[in-house]
């Protein structure tokens, strides 16, 4: 006979058996990823803002955007380029001429909440906004929408931009908003959007994800995934190994994932490098009194092995640079004026007359950039120069070249910096004209020849012609002795090998564009 | 025991208030314009002052504290600077999680970690002790981020057993415990070794007090004599120890939360941080500070309750 106390023991040992069976899993090799029809991407942080006015950074914003909002054109390929595209909101836009863009809305396309429909109005409200806005650099051009009916209507430019279909009306900054909607909000908005219209609608929980479902209101063309859930990731090796556990069917992951991939990949998995539109180099403050002499800038340019840099710090990842233009873009530089020769770079050092030459050399505190200047300072080490390593955190390291910061500008010697780009060699050089040193340009050099460049290069559109302006402005940021380039680094996805990917030249996934293979 | 309880309560509202000041201090101190991190590079001079006046960042320190201080008083945390939610209602979504994670690692671990002490303690020096020992120091010693690591290679990768990422669908709580069986083997497994250990010395000692020894003068089994005698007695600083804790784990599962993605307090006080986002990161800080009091305190009133000699010691 068995005792009560027996067969509750026995009971609860069945319970916890079972019990534990089913939080595992019952059966070995199961995996959590959804992939039943839904597409689960990383997102590696959180959206602060969809308003295209009022973005804080491209990314994740412009990939939720352009699956809820519609813009006039979107990023598209061709031979490898990235160009515009028009968008499926659009029956067509047109460039009449070097100010005046035509574009026709397609009819029918709803904004939520009972907004009414997309129309010339929206698009004309949108871009005057955005000329209030914290983003108003990228609308210097735009002048007015001229509205011809409900759905047409023309963009008139101020001035001949070339750039503007493809950094402004493509980018993020390109979305257009619900006027009736957005008004009613005050004029502005964070992650609420007051009104949506496009192939899907999002549902968004903070720090855990953002769900993109069918819009059932949606009369356009239906993208391939219904669902898309997007989580919230912001550890980089936390979301490689949720890929690999086939938690994740697309992550963005670092160079140091990037190299182990290449070497060996998971199960049905691809890489794919969505551009690499980063342009990193080593500054000089030519105003520093131990580096006004050009002699000993250009001697520093011959002592950095940059070769050394891409295998040490970026495991052979990174593509190198010659110049602030990336890599497929137009007035994309091949070689530099000066190369790795330890010898000329000491020869140069005594012909200047120096020698026990000590200087700081800053960064931000990410593990790659650390490992960059490491290599540096040895290269320095080899001609004679002791270099002092300064990692910083993200916000001393932003504005210790800004003059309306304080007075560290005056103390920079060196410093290793990292930019982004758009797909236009316009949106570098930017940084570095006159009226930016002590914004951005650190380096305080300033060239009227490079001004006068500038300007061409914003008005002309023939392509070869801005491929030599291009060229010679790299070549002039680097006469000033000012510059190492170091490296570009590549956005690198890893994704489920079923899966067709579109990314934006800048990196963003272009959700609406995934289908599977 | 209700003057003690008053005391007590007095004591943890000083240290609240105290917390908050020096946590307030320490976050303006951090180097760095709050303004042109939390706005980003193109923020127009115009934008930069409206935030500034927005966050009172304009306004002296002891100004911008008194704000702050005013404004929790009347039940108001604040909100997102970007978002313009509510940080209070941001802390209630994201609490439940810190808490739940924080509870089940420390429940598994004074599950295994309670009886092993007490294994140990009553065949001191013998090969299960010694054993119990290798055990308790190895998972004190092993840090936490690598067993998550581990655990994620062997449980999520080889095997796809357990999922990495999130923390479950909603309303969904087989899907949930799921999510949180990883992390909290990573965030509890340190804490067994501590229990076992504390357990273990508690136990020594009392199982040489005289009672004890009357007790099994007097023919008690031994079962009898370590659970319902020794261990009243000896567990009562292994509770202060989960309190502490506890309290401890609801800001300190940060790693966890950061390596397996799964919201939380650490977490969205980690990435608040970064973003210069002071509200949230005051009003998050202010929470957790408020709620390891009163664990602590818990646990204090049941150690006096427990032991009627602590409540005279105040």
């Amino acid at each position: 006979m068995r005792t009560d106390s027996h067969s509750r023991r026995q009971f609860l040992q069945t319970a916890a058996f079972a019990g534990t069976a089913s939080l595992v899993g019952s059966f070995p090799g199961i995996s959590w990823s959804a992939s039943d029809g839904t597409l689960t991407v990383r997102f590696d942080r959180e959206m602060e803002s969809l308003d295209p006015g009022y973005y804080v950074g491209g990314h994740p914003p412009n990939d939720v955007n352009w699956c809820v909002m519609p813009a006039l054109v979107h990023y598209g390929y061709k031979d490898g380029q990235a160009i515009w595209v028009p968008s499926p909101f659009v029956e067509s836009v047109e460039l009449r001429d070097a100010t005046n863009i035509d574009f026709t809305l397609k009819s029918g396309l709803m904004w939520s909440g009972g907004n009414g429909e997309l129309t010339t109005e929206d698009v004309a409200y949108s871009y005057d906004r955005m000329k209030e806005s914290e983003w108003k650099g990228d609308y210097v051009a735009y002048d007015h929408v001229e509205i011809k009916d409900k759905y047409s209507g023309t963009i008139v430019l101020n001035q001949a931009f070339s750039p503007f279909m493809t950094t402004t009306l493509a980018s993020g900054t390109g979305i257009i908003v619900c006027k009736k909607a957005v008004e009613a909000a005050g004029g502005r908005y964070t992650v609420d959007i007051p009104a949506t219209c496009g192939p899907y609608v999002m549902e968004h929980k903070q720090a855990q994800y953002v769900k993109l479902r069918p819009n059932p209101e949606w009369t356009g063309a239906k993208p391939a995934y219904d669902n898309i859930d997007c989580l919230f990731v912001t550890e980089d090796e936390a979301g490689a190994l949720a890929f690999e556990a086939g938690e994740l069917d697309c992550a963005k992951i670092t160079s140091n994932s990037y190299a182990r991939y290449q070497k060996e990949l998971p199960p049905n998995a691809k890489l794919t490098v969505a551009g690499a539109l980063q342009y990193m180099w080593m500054g000089m403050n030519i105003e520093n009194p131990k580096l006004q002499d050009i002699k000993v800038r250009q001697a520093i340019q011959h002592a950095v092995d940059q070769a050394s840099i891409i295998q040490g710090a970026y495991a052979g990842t990174a593509e190198p640079s010659f110049g602030v233009v990336c890599p497929g873009l137009v007035g994309r530089r091949l070689e530099t004026s000066y190369s790795y020769d330890p010898a000329k770079a000491k020869a140069m050092l005594d012909e200047a007359g120096v020698s026990g030459l000590t200087l700081t050399l800053r960064t931000l505190n990410a593990q790659e950039r650390v490992l960059a200047a490491q290599i540096i300072q040895a290269n320095l080490a080899q001609i004679g120069v002791t270099v002092e390593i300064i990692p910083l955190d993200s916000g001393p390291f932003w504005e210790m070249g800004q003059e309306s910061k304080g007075e560290t500008w005056k103390d920079l010697e060196l410093w290793i910096m990292r930019f982004g780009s758009g797909p236009d060699p316009y949106e570098p050089f930017q940084w570095f004209v006159r009226d930016q040193v002590g914004i951005w340009n650190w380096e305080r050099w300033s060239s009227d020849e490079f001004e006068d460049l500038f300007k061409q290069l914003v008005s002309v559109s023939e392509v070869d012609e801005r491929h030599k302006i291009a060229i010679r402005m790299q070549e002039i940021m680097e006469e000033t002795g000012a510059y190492v380039w170091l490296t570009h680094e590549p956005e690198v996805f890893i994704h489920r090998a079923d899966i067709a990917t579109q990314f934006a030249p800048s990196g963003e996934m272009q959700l609406g564009y995934f289908k599977p293979v | 025991m209700w003057w003690y309880l008053l005391k007590r309560l007095a004591l943890s509202v000083v240290i609240i208030l105290l917390a908050v000041a020096a946590l307030f201090l320490m976050l303006h101190s951090i180097p760095g314009d709050p303004v042109s991190i939390a706005l980003g590079p193109r923020a127009t001079p115009e934008v930069q002052a409206a935030y500034a006046a927005k966050m009172h960042l304009d306004k002296p320190l002891y100004y911008q504290f008194l704000i702050f201080a005013g404004n929790v008083l009347q039940g108001d945390l604040g909100s997102d600077v970007f978002s313009n939610r509510s940080v209070a209602l941001t802390l209630s979504e994201q609490l439940p999680y810190t808490i739940a994670l924080a509870v089940a690692a420390l429940g598994w671990a004074a599950l295994v970690g309670i009886p092993l002490g007490c294994l140990s303690a009553i065949r001191p020096n013998s090969w299960l002790d010694r054993i119990t020992g290798i055990i308790s120091v190895g998972t004190i010693a092993v840090p936490s981020f690598l067993v998550s690591i581990w655990a994620i290679l062997l449980f999520s990768i080889t095997l796809r057993w357990l999922p990495v990422i999130g923390a479950g669908e909603e309303g969904d709580i087989l899907s949930q415990l799921r999510h949180l069986i990883l992390p909290a083997f990573a965030v509890g497994l340190g804490w067994v070794g501590y229990l076992a250990r504390m357990v273990r010395a508690s136990m020594l000692e009392v199982m040489g007090e005289n009672y004890i020894r009357s007790a099994r003068a007097f023919g008690l089994r031994p079962r009898t004599i370590v659970f319902r005698y020794a261990l009243k007695v000896a567990i009562l600083p292994t509770i202060t120890l989960i309190g502490v804790g506890f309290g401890g784990l609801l800001s300190g599962t940060v790693f966890a939360e950061i390596i397996f993605s799964r919201p939380g307090v650490g977490k969205i006080i980690y990435d608040m941080v970064l973003a210069r986002n002071f509200p949230v990161v005051q009003g998050a800080v202010l929470v957790t500070i408020a709620l390891y009091v009163v664990v602590t305190l818990i646990a204090d009133l049941m150690v006096s309750w427990l032991d009627p000699r602590v409540r005279e010691s105040l």
